[in-house]
């Protein structure tokens, strides 16, 4: 495995596996969110039906992602009077893109990272704050009234949970004494994050809740704004978008996995299989709590940001610290 | 060629969005163009009177600036985490009073208000 | 067919339901249909389901809504029984027949909807044609004779419609306000609510009621089936104070179905209605139990705490004080039909109140009601009410010469929505329970609802 005397100059890790050419980089990406945005779908239909005490048909279960995604790609996507065409077709991509980049600072098994750099954490707190743009920009596109206060209402929202997204990742950071996620992964060999910084992992799946948008936190695509940002979007757009943010919450799963989770550290199984469960578990956990708590109040839950959870964040931050020294 | 783990994520990044884009040409059923009706955004039944570009009053700019400066804080936290360990207590010191001066802040404006912003 | 629409045709329909007269009962079915789903948006379905009767002010929403579905699109009708399809017009051609392409079915047909569904998909159907003509908004048009200019910085009418103009903001500024008919179908409030508001920002300035939808003139078909028509019929027939009872709970564990589905919580919702279309007396313990979890959620409370404060001050003015309902006794005031009631007189009733007039309180109020309503129906066995005193109906006193609870309880919302967030609005607006109908018996040429004869079909239908 590369160590701390491997590492180059200029802090990139010239040992770790860095694709020499990039088509098996994408194509993992890819795969990794697609199956992810896959299995993202079937829990939610699963805690739908597990909450609403309906009876769950292991068909409909599985086929049933596929079977929408066939519905959505067979209609015909609508425009309205004078839309911005191209940022509304650029909107679900630069999501996409954002959710990648996210999910390719992650080594997803012992030396399989398509892009550990040395400042990991920091390359994800740019593609989260991208993120932001691309749901903005979604809502504003499309020149019409419920879009546009939906991708208002999460810009509010994101600005408030970045704080403690990047603060919680930079308390896992100290013990690891590196900003690379591979090096916080290493440094979980022990004793998982989760365990030694217990406020690190709630508050990660809150912030990352919000910046995907979901659940109680999912201020731009909510029912009472008649479906939000894609209150136009019809047929493929729909489509790609509703992948798009899933991916996002798939980005958001795996960066938790990798950093408070242990990665691909764990006894039996292959590392990339561990992986993959402990992403699995965190997706079941931000869908279920989607169907468990209401949409928040958006300036209550602004206040909250700001009152409670940066200042726990920060408490995370120094008692980590602290116990590092 | 190798790119590099930064040029990797550059293409990934590059090739997500544009297999997004794509998305666009696959082939499906046609169907009759658009009508002017149906091009009119969803109201609930009624016809919109003006566009809905318009000077949207964001009414959290304060929390906004707020927001920029705990930005800047990031930007101080990313290094100091990396060099922590090896500075010992005096940076724990360090951040923690720099930190408290951001919370003050935090709490002036709260008080002043710029985060309650819709009554 | 090809493999994409053989798939597509097996996924679960979007359907965006248009509740006309009388189809409350059979929208909240249509949500309950295994293999459907309901959609926020006509651009996310592929059929629009036309329940009940079509009124003259419906058609135009309707034709637009139906415009605004992309294809493949089909429509639907489910017919309320024994009420006509629409505003009597003269000759065979209704009001429904300016809709193209519609499938009549029996209203909670599930397999028919999936079957034309699957048609649609199949290319079996035609994908439905337009409703409203193609004329298309000038590109732009100014005020000179060459096109050019217009009033102020916001000349002209690019694309059709001007810019939104200014107006005085109470942070001192002066910026953009849009002014906005939110329509009959919204589906984020209640069927037939028209509101004309500006919107400045995300925040709600300056609200008008539009007309009532179902409001009926003379000639036409009169008002209903009604939601309320159990008690209704108790007005002048005898009732079971059971059965009384427990449609009580059943309309407001309906409400709540409802209600949390706003709060982005479909699937919780989706339980609970299912649990109140087979509602009965002994479901006393579950609704118990719900209540004490409600009290409990944090997520609900926050949603819902401080939003939309209807208290006494705000009651007095629209005489709601003095009718009860449960808006009147979630602010504290203690009016309520059921005391003065001799058929109550053995049952041990008190009012249940709760403090604030928010819609946390409006909340917990109807589902302690539903528990309370439950428990009097266990209590009151066989017990008949005899007709005469006033019945206190889910949303308040049901008695003739009063106005209908609904009609005055809309007449809060000018005062209530003005300055809220829209997502505190549309808390709001669900939390007072408000029945367009019911308004519109009030301001229909037909002083009172005819209930239909013979047997309510509303109450027992199930899923």
């Amino acid at each position: 495995m590369a160590t701390d005397a491997d590492r180059d100059v200029d802090g990139i890790d010239e040992d770790a596996v860095s694709w020499s050419d990039p088509l098996p980089a994408v194509l993992l990406v890819g795969a990794v969110l697609v199956a992810g945005a896959y299995a993202t779908s079937v829990l939610d239909t699963a805690a739908a039906h597990l909450v609403a005490g309906r009876r769950l048909r292991l068909g409909e279960l599985v086929l049933g992602p596929w079977r929408e995604a066939a519905l959505l790609a067979h209609m015909r996507r609508s425009t309205t009077e004078r839309p911005d065409v191209q940022t509304w077709a650029l909107a679900p991509a630069l999501l996409a893109g954002m959710a990648a980049v996210a999910v390719a600072t992650v080594p997803l098994a012992p030396g399989v990272a398509v892009a550990d750099v040395a400042d990991g954490i920091v390359l994800f707190g740019a593609a989260m704050a991208l993120v932001m743009v691309g749901v903005y920009l979604h809502g504003w596109s499309s020149n019409s009234v419920f879009p546009l206060v939906g991708g208002y209402r999460f810009v509010a929202l994101a600005l408030s949970y970045e704080m403690p997204l990047a603060l919680v990742l930079i308390a896992a950071a100290l013990p690891a004494e590196s900003l690379s996620v591979g090096a916080i992964v290493e440094s979980q060999q022990g004793l998982w994050n989760v365990v030694r910084q217990p406020l690190g992992l709630p508050l990660f799946l809150v912030a990352g809740m919000g910046l995907a948008s979901w659940g109680p936190l999912g201020m731009s695509d909510g029912t009472d704004l008649a479906g939000g940002t894609s209150a136009e979007s019809s047929g493929g757009a729909r489509l790609v978008w509703a992948l798009a943010r899933r991916f996002v919450l798939v980005a958001v799963a795996v960066t938790g996995a990798a950093v408070f989770l242990g990665g691909w550290h764990g006894p039996v199984l292959a590392g990339g299989l561990w992986m993959a469960l402990k992403t699995l578990v965190l997706l079941a956990v931000l869908v279920g709590v989607g169907h468990r708590v209401a949409r928040i109040r958006l300036e209550r839950f602004v206040v909250v940001a700001w009152a409670v959870l940066i200042p726990l964040a920060l408490i995370d931050v120094f008692v980590s610290g602290a116990l590092v020294l | 060629m190798s790119v590099g783990p930064f040029g990797t994520a550059l293409v990934v990044v590059l090739a997500t969005g544009i297999a997004v884009l794509a998305t666009r040409w696959l082939p499906r059923a046609d169907g009759p163009p658009p009508t002017a009706p149906e091009r009119i955004p969803f109201l609930g039944g009624g016809v919109p009177e003006v566009h809905a570009w318009s000077r949207f009053h964001i009414r959290y700019y304060a929390m906004a600036l707020l927001f920029l400066a705990f930005d800047m804080e990031m930007v101080f936290m990313y290094p100091w985490a990396v060099v922590f360990a090896a500075e010992g207590a005096i940076a724990l010191m360090e951040m923690l009073m720099f930190i408290t001066i951001l919370l003050l802040g935090i709490l002036y404006a709260w008080r002043e208000g710029a985060l309650s912003w819709a009554s | 067919m090809g493999l994409l629409t053989s798939a597509a045709s097996r996924a679960e329909v979007p359907v965006f339901p248009v509740v006309g007269a009388g189809g409350r009962e059979a929208a909240e079915a249509l949500w309950l249909l295994p293999g459907v789903r309901m959609v926020d948006t006509p651009r996310a379905a592929a059929v629009l389901v036309v329940i009940g009767r079509l009124t003259r002010a419906l058609l135009q929403p309707v034709l637009l809504v139906h415009d605004q579905m992309p294809g493949p699109r089909a429509t639907l009708w489910w017919p309320v029984d024994g009420r006509p399809a629409d505003d009597g017009t003269d000759g065979d051609e209704g009001l429904l027949a300016a809709l193209p392409d519609v499938v009549t079915t029996t209203a909670g047909d599930a397999a028919g909807l999936r079957a034309v569904f699957a048609d649609l998909l199949a290319g079996r159907r035609p994908w439905g044609p337009p409703a409203l003509a193609d004329i298309e908004s000038p590109r732009w048009r100014g005020v000179g004779p060459y096109g050019h200019g217009g009033e102020g910085m916001m000349g002209g009418v690019p694309y059709g419609r001007p810019f939104a103009e200014m107006a005085q903001d109470p942070d001192g500024l002066m910026l953009d306000q849009l002014p906005l008919q939110i329509g009959p179908l919204f589906p984020a409030l209640p069927p037939g609510l028209v509101l004309h508001l500006g919107l400045q920002g995300d925040v709600i300035r300056g609200v008008t009621l539009g007309d009532n939808p179902y409001r009926s003139w003379p000639g036409d078909p009169p008002v209903g089936p009604l939601d309320s028509v159990p008690f209704l019929d108790a007005r002048t027939s005898p009732t079971t104070v059971a059965a009384l009872e427990v449609a009580r709970a059943r309309h407001h564990l309906r409400w709540l179905a409802r209600t949390l589905r706003l709060h982005g919580l479909d699937a919780r919702g989706r339980r609970i209605a299912a649990l109140a279309g087979g509602l009965s007396a002994t479901d006393r313990p579950a609704v118990e139990a719900l209540a004490r979890r409600l009290g409990r959620d944090r997520g609900l409370a926050g949603a819902t705490a401080g939003v939309g404060v209807a208290d006494q001050a705000t009651l007095e003015p629209l005489g709601i004080e003095l009718a009860g309902g449960p808006v009147a006794r979630a602010a504290g005031v203690a009016i309520d039909a059921r005391t003065d009631d001799p058929a109550y007189a053995g049952l041990d009733f008190e009012p249940v109140v709760h403090h604030g007039g928010d819609a946390r309180a409006r909340l917990r109020q109807r589902v302690a009601e539903a528990a309370q309503a439950l428990a009097l129906a266990e209590r009151a066995g066989d017990a008949v009410r005899s007709p005469g005193p006033p019945v206190e109906g889910p949303r308040g006193p049901l008695a003739p010469g009063r106005t209908m609870p609904s009609s005055s309880l809309i007449h809060l919302l000018p005062t209530l929505l003005d300055g809220q967030e829209w997502g505190d609005a549309v808390t709001t607006v669900a939390s007072l329970d408000l029945d367009l109908e019911e308004a519109a018996v009030d301001q229909s040429a037909t002083a009172w609802p005819q209930t239909p004869t013979g047997t309510s079909t509303a109450s027992t239908r199930t899923p």
